[in-house]
């Protein structure tokens, strides 16, 4: 007995109906053209065909041709019940409005268009002046947290009378947490500051730019090698000298040996001497 | 009702550059005035407990 063996085999199927490249669908085999009705001769009665083979059954109503008043189509309102059917006894007839998911908004409507508008912008240009109001405190109120306190303007400033140090002494004040030098210098040291051959120095600086006037030397105490307060009247220059490392100024307050490289600093100072007070800061 | 509405909307709204301008200048008046106004509560509330409500019974003008 020869064995049956089952092959599976694809096989392509050349498709019935195929769409043309113009769009138009193209079915070679099928006649999809409808054929009159009670015709079975086809007998050419083309004129009078009477109705069509897939015009909707009679039940439903119908469309024919009337020698008398042309085409006419006949619609069953009431076509009977053809299939399953359940009565709905109880319903409501909702009236037919234009748009039936939009509620009515008429009560709800502004009576007067302009005054509407109007309000809407009053409205928002009271919220633009609060809120352009709010950012510009904000703005304000931060860059003053960034300036300085009262308590710190208070201490910026130091006053002192010029008038109980006497000539060739020297004072030192406390300004901003460091040591102030003021010395009333006598008119031999103004001479020996003036006389000096400046530009030879480390830090070539004139003594006419170190003081407002010649009398008063304001200095603030601090070497500046490596901030050590130097000793007054000492050194070898008559001026200071900073015990730290041995740097020494002269009696302006220049750099004339040692480490320290720059001339010691002059403040932001002012003397009033019809009052006699001299304010650093 | 409706004329002082279209007067507002016609001399200050429509143009936005007059609107926006509006609104600057309405908000430093408002920040100015709002300053006074809350100054001037904080005085009342605080009658006589600031130092310039009893400057004058420790410090004589010379």
């Amino acid at each position: 007995m020869a064995s049956v063996q089952l092959v599976k085999k694809a096989v392509t199927v050349p498709p019935t109906v195929r769409t043309l490249a113009s769009g138009v669908p193209r079915a070679p085999l099928i006649d999809f053209r409808a054929r009159a009705a009670g015709h079975g001769d086809h007998a050419h009665h083309h004129g009078s065909a009477g109705p069509r083979s897939d015009a909707p059954s009679k039940v439903f109503g119908s469309v024919f041709q009337s020698p008398s008043s042309g085409l006419v189509a006949k619609v069953r309102t009431t076509a009977p019940v053809t299939g399953v059917f359940q009565q709905r006894l109880l319903h409501t007839t909702p009236a037919v409005r234009d748009a039936p998911q939009v509620p009515d908004f008429t009560p709800y409507e502004a009576k007067d268009e302009s005054t509407n508008r109007s309000l809407a912008y009053l409205m928002i240009g009271s919220m633009g002046i609060i809120s352009a109001s709010v950012a510009q405190s904000t703005v304000t109120e931060f860059l003053k947290t960034m300036s300085a306190s009262a308590d710190v303007l208070a201490m910026a400033k130091v006053e002192v009378d010029i008038n109980s140090i006497p000539e060739g002494k020297n004072v030192i004040i406390k300004w901003r947490g460091k040591p102030v030098f003021i010395r009333h210098r006598t008119q031999d040291e103004i001479e020996e500051a003036r006389s000096t051959d400046w530009k030879s120095l480390r830090d070539p600086q004139p003594d006419e730019d170190r003081t407002k006037k010649p009398d008063w030397l304001v200095m603030l105490g601090v070497c500046t090698h490596l901030g050590c307060v130097p000793i007054g009247e000492a050194g070898d220059f008559g001026g200071w000298f900073c015990p730290c490392h041995g740097s020494h100024y002269d009696i302006s307050g220049r750099i004339r040996k040692g480490p320290a490289p720059t001339n010691l600093e002059v403040p932001q100072y002012e003397i009033n001497e019809a009052e006699g007070k001299l304010v650093i800061g | 009702m409706s004329k002082i509405a279209n007067t507002f909307y016609n001399s200050i709204v429509k143009r936005n550059s007059v609107f926006v301008s509006t609104i600057f200048a309405g908000a430093f008046a408002f920040s100015v005035g709002f300053d006074v106004a809350v100054t001037k509560f904080w005085d009342s509330w605080n009658r006589g407990k600031q130092w310039k409500d009893i400057r004058h019974k420790y410090i004589q003008e010379e």
